[in-house]
Order: structure tokens, then sequence, then C-alpha cells
């Protein structure tokens, strides 16, 4: 629960920085630029978390910009970064879309004085500022807590199945952080729930036709089965496809992982049962909030985790709820 | 032999740039005749049977088809007329079976419950008599020609231009390919062309095919006509001296 | 300048014996003998082979390890069915453009293309409109929209002899940065209830007692579009000139055939195809994504593939296409029927395209079997 505490502290220090910005500092004189580089400019996550880095930006007085790559593809993503170094920002704020690629470009960022501040993914292991590892530079790695979601995501589908019967995971594919993190806190979580079996992980390279053919093909041979967690939007999207055609609706529940407009309408639409929504517009905002804080000269920990909301068909319109729902 | 020719060049210039390609060339061809062009690299033949063809246009001179005065846009207008070319490289398409050959690019259609369909029983029946009426059997009409030998794909060309009535048919060194057995196959069949009443202009390197196929033989050097002789009041020795311009 | 005088190299005197005068029947060649006949029927059925002992093949697995059914369940039947639809679609205008000595890298993202468009077009109809003239509406802004991809395709291939892989490759770009653009980067979801059933529904065929066919009605809109293509490929002079032209192109020219027109035709043909593609996605999950073909192309490719069409041109057919199709999807349904662990998975897909692949080559050099319809 550490990461809670380290959020709670940043609000904290948010709350401190606003309320010093209404007295005009000769840091605020300056009009900072701070750069977004998402994991791929093309997904919702990615645009809410914009969003809410925008709103940041705008309440600090401070010059946001946003520029990636159309895939989640470092050979894309380091010719944007080099290029928005090129412009000099004062700090950047990077989704890395590898572990180790991105290490020394953002290095030689680092050492030309940009701050650097990871968002929803990260380099190295993630623990940055231990002075150990040469990719613990970065100042401070926001995100959910993606093990935590997968335990949330358990938690929902237990409960919704009455804590038995057989359930797998819907997944992307191997050793994509967050998604293998996602896969692993569900697992851990389903050991707590004796009469739950977790079959074999399925992977469908983000296919929502090839997550609909797998689900068929696992429920032809487990009539018994009773969920499915999706860890991603095709994921989810696929297996719930695969439950309707095979006419379980209701009888299989299916858990997604995040929530844009579709996985919303498919809750409408009895397609899906639980959402797991992320708070992307939250990792945005505490990003540019984080940054600003250290170019004016605070301390920020290294490392801040964001929430998550439950969404199912009884909550949906409820408006505390609704404002989780990524949005175009 | 046949008092009108058939197609007559006269006097024929093509420049390309600087290069005079052909100059002042009058050549005549005879229904049933095989005229053979003989000359050595850049004499001047491909670019005498282009101009015919309706590849390249003549800068002076004319061409009359058939008594009257033509020029061809395109190759396709002078096959319209009945003047066929057939390279080196048989323009055939290796994957598709001899009836889908004969009839490539105007294939016949019959109905099929108001559907139009290709019909492939006319393309194998007039295709396998186009070939018959030219003394050549093929026993597998349903096969792709890259499993036939070079003197039957060879053969197939020489069919598709019979069967769409070409009366001027060319060959650029049809031979030029083939081993020596197949060379004595397409030599015959260029026999049994002439039966038919076909003029052919035979273009080779080969001095032994041209004196056993050709009636006339015309020798080209640097884009002139050099020499010119019926087949039988000359011999190979005149015609290389012509070439090399000895 | 004298030119070399290479007639020289090449002289052979004139008063060699000429050639017999009766040599025609030689021309008669014994190479397609009764063995060579049987060959060339064995390649032509490989995939149907093939398929056949892949399905006997989990069946036995199924029996043996689970003691349950395979092949004679008939869940199993239809969601390989509409499992092997989104490839399929894909593959079939895919295998045109093979055949024509083409590539189609853009299919996915056209596919794409549609469905975004036909989710916009329909959600934005929808208000307007009364729900069944908004899906016409829709569906065809949507075909008109996946048209274009394969116009500028077969524009840039046939006037401006731009390389295919080159070509489609940049159409792939420009058809999906549109889609995201147009889709601002999500998915759509639409709530047409007509859609949502085409997507979703079967429709019975034949009912006796508790005896009942039915069908998904994505299948059967996929049947009757492969059966149009069949006939397309088969039976039409434009098919019998994609055969020409990916066969010998300096022939199609020579024998009249307008290349030009037939190659933008091929594209737009694929681009249509893809787009169908799309629609049919929409229709299945209710919402558009951009991305919904993306990793359905190399699918389609080795469908055609598999199916016995040369990416050199000039062979290929579409019932090839669609037990190469099939095949694709049988083995990934089946790994995962028999539950065989997700990193297998990957492997024996991979293995079986290879081997596929390698067969039809070596069958091809042994004979001269039928490559057109």
């Amino acid at each position: 629960m550490k990461r809670w505490q380290t959020k709670a502290s940043l609000l904290a220090g948010a709350f401190l920085l606003f309320a010093g910005w209404n007295h005009p500092a000769s840091a605020a004189d300056k009009k900072y630029t701070i750069a977004l580089i998402p994991g791929l400019t093309t997904d919702a996550f990615y645009i809410t978390m914009h969003k809410g880095a925008q709103a940041a930006a705008d309440a600090l007085g401070v010059n946001l910009v946003f520029q990636g790559a159309p895939k989640f593809d470092p050979e894309q993503q380091v010719p944007v970064l080099n290029a928005v170094i090129g412009r000099k920002p004062d700090a950047i704020l990077i989704a890395p879309t590898d572990k180790t690629q991105l290490v020394s470009p953002l290095k030689n960022a680092s050492g030309s004085g940009i701050s650097i501040i990871t968002v929803d993914t990260f380099i190295g292991t993630g623990h940055y500022q231990t002075g150990s590892g040469d990719a613990d530079f970065p100042l401070s790695y926001i995100a959910s807590d993606n093990i935590a979601g997968g335990q949330i995501a358990a938690r929902a589908l237990a409960k919704a199945i009455g804590e038995k019967g057989k359930v797998y995971v819907s997944n992307v594919k191997p050793n994509i952080s967050t998604t293998d993190q996602r896969e692993q806190g569900f697992k851990e979580e389903m050991k707590k729930y004796p009469n739950i079996t977790v079959l074999e992980t399925q992977f469908n390279d983000d296919d929502a036709n090839k997550a609909a053919a797998q689900f068929q093909a696992v429920y032809a041979r487990n009539s018994d089965l009773a969920g499915v967690f999706g860890a991603n939007l095709f994921s989810a999207t696929g297996a719930a496809n695969g439950v309707k055609q095979a006419g379980a609706q209701g009888k299989i529940k299916v858990v997604a992982f995040d929530a844009p407009q579709s996985i919303v309408s498919d809750i409408k639409a009895g397609n899906i049962d639980i959402a797991i929504a992320q708070h992307p517009a939250e990792i945005g905002f505490y990003g540019v909030v984080t940054a600003y804080a250290h170019l004016t000269g605070q301390s920020v920990p290294p490392l801040i985790g964001t929430g998550f909301t439950v969404i199912d068909k009884s909550n949906l319109d409820d408006p505390n709820v609704k404002k989780f729902i990524y949005s175009e | 032999m046949s008092e009108q020719p058939i197609l007559r060049v006269q006097s024929v210039s093509k420049r390309f740039g600087g290069v005079h390609a052909l100059e002042n060339v009058s050549v005549d061809l005879f229904p049933g005749e095989v005229l053979a062009l003989a000359g050595d690299n850049g004499a001047g033949k491909s670019t005498l049977i282009k101009v015919i063809s309706g590849v390249h246009r003549p800068d002076e001179g004319k061409i009359s088809y058939d008594g009257a005065e033509v020029t061809f846009e395109n190759p396709q207008k002078a096959r319209e007329q009945g003047i066929e070319t057939i390279y080196q490289d048989l323009a055939l398409a290796d994957n598709l079976d001899v009836g889908a050959n004969v009839f490539l690019g105007r294939e016949p259609m019959k109905r099929v419950l108001g559907l139009p369909v290709l019909d492939r029983k006319k393309m194998r029946t007039e295709a396998a008599e186009a070939l018959r009426v030219l003394d050549i059997r093929i026993n597998r009409f349903d096969l792709p020609l890259r499993s036939m030998s070079g003197g039957q794909r060879q053969a197939v060309a020489i069919g598709r231009a019979i069967h769409w009535n070409a009366k001027v048919l060319i060959m650029d060194e049809p031979t030029a390919a083939l081993g020596v057995p197949e060379q004595r196959k397409v030599i015959a069949l260029i026999k049994s062309l002439k039966q038919s009443g076909v003029g052919v202009i035979f273009i080779s390197h080969n001095l032994v095919d041209i004196f056993a196929v050709s009636d006339r033989i015309v020798v080209l050097r640097r884009g002139q006509k050099v020499g010119e002789a019926a087949t039988q009041a000359t011999n190979s020795d005149e015609i290389v001296r012509w070439m090399v311009g000895g | 300048m004298s030119e070399p005088p290479t007639a020289n190299r090449k002289l052979q005197t004139a008063d060699t014996k000429p050639p017999s005068a009766h040599p025609i029947d030689e021309l008669v060649s014994e190479r397609t003998t009764w063995a060579t006949s049987v060959r060339s029927t064995v390649a032509s059925m490989r995939a149907w082979i093939f398929l056949f002992f892949l399905l006997v093949g989990f069946e036995i697995w199924a029996q043996l390890a689970y003691h349950t059914t395979f092949l004679f369940n008939p869940f199993n039947a239809s969601s390989i069915a509409v499992f092997t639809v989104g490839p399929l679609l894909l593959a079939l205008g895919q295998t045109f453009v093979v055949i024509s000595g083409g590539i189609d890298l853009s299919v996915g993202f056209t596919m794409g293309l549609a469905a975004v468009v036909f989710s916009k077009i329909l959600n934005l109809s929808m208000g307007v409109l009364p729900d069944p003239l908004a899906l016409v509406v829709a569906l065809v802004v949507a075909l008109l929209a996946s048209a274009v991809p394969g116009l500028i395709n077969g524009l840039l291939i046939a006037i401006l002899r731009v390389p295919p892989f080159i070509g489609t490759l940049g159409m792939y770009g420009v058809a999906r940065g549109i889609a995201y653009l147009m889709a601002g980067g999500t998915t759509i979801p639409i709530s047409n209830p007509v859609v949502s059933f085409i997507g979703n529904q079967s429709l019975t065929l034949l009912s006796i007692g508790d005896f009942r066919v039915s069908i998904p009605i994505l299948v059967l809109v996929t049947i009757v579009l492969t059966v149009a293509m069949v006939f397309m490929l088969s039976q039409s002079r434009f098919g019998r000139h994609v055969y020409a032209i990916g066969g010998n192109r300096q022939a199609s020219l020579r024998a009249g055939i307008n290349v030009t027109r037939n190659t933008i035709a091929l594209y737009i043909l694929s681009a249509l195809s893809a787009g169908i593609g799309g629609i049919l996605y929409t229709a299945r999950f209710t919402a558009g994504a951009p991305q919904a073909g993306e990793t359905l192309l190399l699918d389609s490719i080795a469908a055609v593939v598999i199916g016995g069409a040369s990416l050199f041109g000039g062979s290929g057919t579409i019932t090839g296409t669609v037990i190469g199709a099939l095949i694709i999807a049988v083995i990934q349904y089946g790994l995962v029927f028999v539950n065989v662990e997700p990193f297998w998975q990957f492997v024996a897909v991979g293995v079986v395209i290879i081997i596929s692949v390698l067969v039809d080559q070596t069958q091809k050099q042994l004979s001269g079997a039928r490559t057109d319809e």
C-alpha cells in the first residue's frame, strides 16, 4: 500500500503548490514548457491523459506540448523524442515504449538539463532516484498500479460469479509491462478463492476476432466456464463477442480492463459486465504538477500510483463514475 | 507467287536523335512468301519490324498494306488489320492453357442462366482446330504452357496468329531460344504457314535457317538496305559479305 | 565506326542438310504423362488434404486426451466459421491482387477505415434518417470510402508503375492515419439493432424436430461474396485477364488486354473486399475500430499462399484461399481447444505456414499443375 501513501503525499504537495501559486514568486514569471510524449497518440487512454495534463498546464500557466508516434513502438517513439528534445523543453513527461531502448536517449535529455518523468510505463526497474543502475535518473514514475488493477478485477469477477467456477485471462501478448502486471495481480488475487480455477491465459495479438475465437474454443471444452478477464480493450471486446456468439450472455461474466466509450456501450448492451477504469487524466494531471513542482524547486516523490474505478451497469450513470470514462 | 504485294515499305527513314536507325529502306512482301531479314546487331532489323508493326512511326516514307497506304497508331491497330508479330519471348502467358493463350484478350463468352461466362469449350476446340490446320498436335489442352516444350509454345504463338487471320506474320528470331531439334520443327512450321498464303518476315542470325526457309533475303547494314536476292540465286558467302560490308 | 561482325559467330554453312520435311509430329512432347497428371491432381488438392488431416488430427487428439469430439461439435464448426470471416474477406480481394503479381499491404487499414467511416456515418445519420435508411447510407458511404485507397493504389501501380509493395505500404500509412484521425484515436460504438442483428444472429435454414441447421448471418454473407468472387475469377474475362497479367504482363499488353484498367480494378476490388470486412467487423463488435484489420493482414496473405497462390503471380484460386483461411483458423482454434500452451500456439501456426508453402513450392516444381480456376 506504499503507492497509495505516495499518492496522498503528492496530493498534499499539489495543494501547497496551488496555494503558493497565488503569490507570484520569481519562478512564476518564467513560462515553463513541458512536453508530454505518450506511448501512442491514437489511443483514448493517452488522449484522456493529455486532457488531464492540459488541465494542469492551464491552471499552472505552463506551455504543454503533446507529440507522439501512432504506434506503441520504440523505433517510432525515439525520433519523436529527439525532435522534442531539440526544442529544449524544461521537462518531458514520457510513456516509454521500451524499458531499455529509451534509457540512453532519455539520459541524453536529462544530461542537457531537461527534467524527465515517466508516465504509465517506465524505464529500467521503475525505481528512480535510488543511486543505483543507469536508469534511475527520471524524477518520478506516475502510473496506475497495474498489479492492484488486476487484483481489483479479480475481486470484481469473483464476486460476480459467486466465488466459484473456471475463469481465464484474455491477454494481448507476453512481455508488455502493464498487461503482464494486470494478469499477475489477477492470478495472485484469485488464489484467495479456493473454488475458482484459473485456466491457461490466451494471447490474441490485440485482435478481437482472435480473442472471440479463443473464448469459443475454451468454452467448447469447458462448459462450466464462469468468467473472463480481458486485460485490455480488444481482449475484452473479443471475449465478450465470443460470449455473445455462444449465447452465453449473463451466464459467463466478462470483466474488461480500461473504459473507453465502446466498453461503456458494451456494458449497456450487456456484453460486458464490469470495467476497471484507470485514471489516465489523473496521471497526466499529476505528471504536469510534479514537473512544475520540481522546476520551481519543490521535492517530488519518485513513485506516484493513481487509482481505479470499477464500473458496471448499476453505477454507469453516476456522475462520479462517468467522469472516469475515457473521452475522445 | 502473287503479283500484288501484301505489304510494301517505300523509302522509309527513322531517326532516333541523331542516329539514323533506318535510311531510305524499301521492302516488298508477297502473300505466301517468306522474306528473311538479315543483318548484324544494330543493322536496323528490329527498327524496321517495329515500324511495320506499329510500334514506331516512320519519319519519312510510307507503308502500304493490302494495296492501301496505312499508318498504325499502335501495335494493336496493326494486329487488328492482320499484321501479327511473334516476339522472341513469345508473348504467351505461361500459366494459362493453349485455349486461353490463343484467345488472350479476345475471350469468347456464352450465357449460363443469364450470366456471361467464359466459353472454355469453344476456346479449346477452336484452339485445337487452329493448331490442327498447321499440322501441330498437342495432347493436353488443359495444362499450362509452362509444361510444354519451346517448340510447342512457338507453335501456339503461331497458331494464335493464324487463328486471328494474320496475313503478315513477323517472326523475330523464332529459333533463337530453341535447341536444334526444336529449331527444325519451327522451320517446318514456317513452311506450312507459307502453304496457307501468309506472308512471313523472318529475322534470324542463323544463315542455315534463313537458307532453309526463305524465298528472298534482304540484308540491312547501318540502317540501309545493302543487298537483296532471291534465296536460290545467292549463297551464304554473298550474304555475309553484305552483312559485314566486306 | 564499324560494329563487330557478330553474325560470323553464329554463322553456319548453308549447305548442311536441310531439316527433315515432316518433323511436326515430334512437336508432341511426352512430358504430360499419367504420373504427371496424378501429381498435378494431388498438388491442386494439397490444401484440401492438409485441412483434412488437420481436422482428423485434432479429432484424435480431442478423443484421446479429453474423450470429447472436436469435429462433430456444431459449436466448434460455427465458431471456426465466424473466426474465418475477417481474414477471409481480406484474403478474397488479396487473391486477385496476388494472382496479378502484386500485393496489397493496405487492406488491413482499409478495413479499419471502412469500419470507422461506417460507424461514424451510421451514428450521424441515425437521428436524422429512419434506421434502415441510415444503414443503407452508412453502407454506401463506407464502401465508397474504402474504394478510395484501392483506386489510389491502382493509379500508383498501374500508371506511375510504383512497385505494389511500396505503393500499398504507403497507402497502409495513409489509410491508417485517416482512420485514426476520424475515430479520434478510439473505437466508435454504434447502436443500430439491425446492424447488431446481422453481426451476431444466425438464420435457421432447416428445422426438423430437435434437429436444426442454422448459420450465422456473417458467415452467410461471406459465402455469398465468396461465390461471387469464384465466379468473377474463374468465369469472367476480368478474371482470365488477372491470370494473364500475373503470368506475363508484356504478353497481356500485346494481346490487347487493358492492363492499366484491369490493375486499377484489381486494387479497388481488394479494397472493397476489405471494406466489407470492416463493415462486418463493426456489425459484429458493435463498434468500429481503426485497427480492426491490423493483425489480419498477415493471416490474409498466409491464407492466399497456403491456398496455392504464388507470390510471383499467375496462379491461385479463391477456393484455395478459402481452404487456406480455414486451415489457419482451425489450427488457431484447435490448439486452444486441445489446451496447448499459448507460446506453442505461435510456434505451431508459423511452422504450418512454412511447411505449407514449402510443400507448395516443391509440388509446383514437380508438376505442371493447373494454376487457375
